[in-house]
């Protein structure tokens, strides 16, 4: 497990020494590089507004994957792993952990800079990255502030305050860009607290406008929750942007909110100029198990059983696998992608239906997936390729209980893992059968990337990263890390060369091909 | 929601009750590396505990600090969250003596339950410490309107049912035997402790088998297994490692029954079985 670290600083060092430090000037992210990011760009967390994260760069083939070797890599030197996708602008990376960015060098992982925010209150459970509009960057901290910082040098252009962590909650998302708006989500589970989904102006921080998942906390039998805790997609034609929303709160205990408790654990529509709810569909009605349908509401514009179709697609938390149609939320296909026991079937909305039984009990209710869920926060991939879509799953069972002791504020309840594997599994999105799988180990925190020269990269659970055969699942270069993967590649090409960064711990790795010189 | 929990999952997070995850440690270790003080499995820390008070200050920066790096995983009151146990009924906490046990889990972290380290200066161990047993004695000198599991509420199965499904529809009998493996089991563990283990044995042995390019043949416990990299104990404790594609391998790990089973189970299959494991005393 140990792969050798001192090798990966001494070749570091080499190419500090051979590579010039590039002093390219921070520039921005303009609104035609977000929506049409060039090969040597990945300007937002997906990369694109699509959340697909499949790249058309080809330089690095089945073929040639295994001379895969280091270009560089950076040591960040914090406990803290990094979650983040690097964001990559005109030559720079950007990417952090809880109250730290920093701009490196995306030819050499030289850094430019390094901010550090002053410890806050708040969960300092990760960070998934910064946004950036024109030559400025939007950062949120764990007292739930969104931050506005100057690109070319990391100084503080403003901060203003998104949500009271004095309530509960706290803030660790990467933000959207839409035009001129900053969406910002909020985290907070250990409260009956209200979601919500912020717009904020990038120019002066003062908020446009802020949609509600759920009640004000306190109004009778309405839920609270549906926090907004990862990056939503963009459809430009559409104008919508597409956003999973939490589990409700109580989080184990529905009694106090009986019915469906919209609009948690849904995929939601909005009008990103007035945030105004277009559409939804609730993938866990009446939630009581933490299955956030947060995972990326990946856009897919393909045919679906012979129709053109502008199709939105999510292998959720509750163990789901869904395809809806973009334009109207209407449902196109339910799937399970691993075990699921805790449903009594699919209703004619495509929704599971929750089987009362498979609640939280005070002798307890055995439970597949478990809280963590058949998948997470970590990144799927959409292969245009092959019309598969690739996620890292985690077949599991737990078990759950909750009984009136436990109140109905928070948790109220627990739940204990009994058993679970990592998996990646690449389904077939007309019909949700399993092409291939390809198992980890215990469960990976990494994340897929897919190329259009036939390569998934992604990790396993012991810290290896791993390139495989995206038409068959079978491992073409793999290296160990050393540290648990909790990030998803990405890949962009800069002077002709291709290059796939991966981190875990808290270190970055850059990779390429050999270069012949 | 969670967007730490994978941070957490170093291995497979099997036990996410420190409850029973120290209960099937403390009963799984052998005699040499048993702890000193090994308490019975399940139930609540000893009551009898002489609370100690600390300074209302330290508690208070304590407390800021859990709720900024624990709190998610384990409630922002130390009662149990995302994935982390319950440290007001932690054995753990209940042994520990002004940061002796804590200081070591919260430095090293638990990599095996998914914990990280964090780098901690002494005051701020000794504030956690503070924290962490000033809830705990909160909790255990409150009644009621706490999470967690008892023993007791582990008790709606009927016993015969257990020992028809451990005979027959279950197949548990295939592997196990009330007077063999299993005798005395509900003296080695109780409560959720035991149910865990019932589901899922946590670190079951897997015994692995590699044969050399030589072709000598090394057998043992397995240690590690990728699809790169597999390794094992074998008979002199020693660990020892290979590259997959340079030997043969076989691994055995009839735990892995277990794993069928699950999709098996009916809730009352559970209880049932939970109530016939508990007459094996």
């Amino acid at each position: 497990m140990n792969f050798p670290k001192t090798a990966f600083l001494v070749a570091a060092s080499v190419l500090f020494v051979v590579a010039l430090p590039c002093a390219v000037l921070a520039q921005g992210a303009d609104e035609q590089m977000l929506l049409h990011p060039p090969s040597d760009s990945w300007p937002g967390y997906h990369g694109d507004y699509s959340g697909r994260r499949h790249s058309s760069l080809t330089q690095i083939t089945p073929q040639n994957v295994k001379n895969l070797a280091l270009a560089w890599v950076f040591q960040t030197d914090q406990l803290a792993p990094i979650k983040s996708s690097p964001l990559l602008v005109n030559g720079i990376l950007y990417f952090t952990v809880p109250e730290n960015i920093w701009a490196v060098d995306a030819r050499s992982g030289h850094q430019i800079w390094h901010y550090t925010h002053p410890r806050s209150q708040g969960e300092h459970i990760g960070h998934r990255g910064v946004a950036m509009y024109k030559g400025y960057l939007f950062f949120v901290t764990p007292d739930a502030h969104l931050v506005s910082l100057n690109a070319n040098n990391g100084t503080v252009r403003w901060t203003v305050q998104v949500a009271d962590v004095t309530k509960g909650y706290w803030t660790s998302m990467a933000p959207l860009i839409v035009g001129k708006h900053v969406l910002v989500g909020v985290s907070g589970d250990f409260d009956n607290l209200s979601g919500y989904l912020r717009s904020i102006d990038p120019e002066t921080g003062a908020t446009q406008w802020q949609w509600d998942s759920t009640s004000p906390a306190g109004t009778p039998n309405q839920t609270t929750g549906g926090m907004t805790w990862m990056t939503g997609t963009y459809d430009p034609d559409l104008n919508l942007v597409y956003w999973g929303t939490g589990n409700p709160t109580p989080v184990l205990n529905g009694s106090t909110r009986p019915g469906d408790d919209l609009y948690t654990c849904s995929i939601v529509a909005l009008n990103p100029d007035t945030g105004k709810l277009v559409w939804s569909f609730q993938v866990s009605p009446h939630d009581t198990h933490d299955w956030d349908a947060v995972e990326t509401p990946v856009l897919v514009d393909a045919d679906f059983h012979g129709e053109p179709k502008k199709m939105l697609m999510q292998t959720s938390r509750n163990g789901y696998f869904f395809v809806l149609d973009r334009t109207n939320g209407k449902n196109l296909l339910t799937a399970p992608y691993g075990p699921v026991n805790w449903t009594l079937g699919v209703d004619g909305q495509g929704r599971p239906i929750p089987n009362p039984a498979k609640e939280p009990a005070p002798d307890g209710r055995l439970i597949a997936p478990d809280e963590g869920g058949l998948t997470n926060y970590r990144s799927p991939s959409f292969d245009t390729k092959n019309g598969l879509f690739i996620v890292d799953a985690h077949p599991s069972w737990s078990v759950y209980f909750a009984k009136p002791a436990d109140g109905v504020y928070g948790w109220a309840g627990a739940d204990y893992d009994v058993w679970g594997k990592g998996v990646i599994e690449a389904i077939d999105y007309q019909t949700g059968k399993i092409r291939w799988s390809h198992e980890v180990g215990p469960e990976s925190g990494a994340g897929v990337l897919t190329t259009d020269s036939g390569l998934t990269f992604t990790g396993d659970g012991h810290g290896n990263f791993l390139a495989l055969d995206s038409n068959n699942g079978k491992t073409l270069w793999h290296s160990g890390s050393g540290a648990h993967i909790v990030s998803s590649p990405t890949t962009y090409e800069l002077d002709g060369r291709q290059y796939v960064l991966t981190s875990s711990g808290g270190i970055l790795f850059a990779w390429a091909l050999p270069q012949a010189d | 929601m969670k967007s730490f929990r994978s941070v957490l999952h170093w291995n497979v997070r099997l036990a996410a009750s420190l409850l029973a995850g120290l209960a099937v440690s403390s009963a799984q270790t052998t005699p040499a590396q048993k702890p000193a003080s090994s308490p019975p499995a399940g139930g609540q820390p000893s009551a009898k505990v002489a609370f100690k008070t600390y300074p209302p200050n330290l508690v208070q920066s304590g407390g800021a600090l859990f709720r900024q790096d624990c709190s998610f995983c384990h409630g922002r009151d130390a009662g149990g969250g995302e994935s982390g146990p319950d440290l007001t009924r932690s054995k753990l906490v209940a042994a520990d003596v002004d940061g002796d046990k804590i200081g070591g889990v919260v430095r090293n972290g638990r990599p095996d339950k998914g914990m990280p380290r964090f780098n901690y200066s002494e005051q701020q161990i000794a504030g956690l410490m503070a924290f962490i047993h000033t809830q705990q004695r909160n909790a255990l000198t409150r009644k009621g309107g706490r999470k967690g599991v008892d023993v007791s509420d582990l008790q709606t199965g009927n016993v015969e049912a257990g020992k028809q499904y451990f005979e027959g529809a279950g197949g548990c009998s295939t592997c196990h035997s009330p007077t063999g493996d299993l005798a005395g089991i509900a003296s080695r563990y109780s409560g959720l402790g035991l149910e865990i283990q019932m589901l899922y044995p946590q670190h079951a042995k897997t015994k692995v088998s590699v044969t050399l390019a030589s072709g000598q043949t090394v057998a043992g416990t397995l240690a590690y297994h990728d699809e790169f990299t597999v390794a094992l104990i074998d008979a002199t404790e020693t660990y020892r490692s290979w590259r997959v594609g340079d030997v043969q391998y076989k691994i055995d790990a009839p735990v892995e029954a277990h794993v069928e089973q699950f999709s098996k189970y009916t809730d009352a299959d559970v209880h049932n079985l939970m109530a016939y494991l508990q007459t094996l005393r």
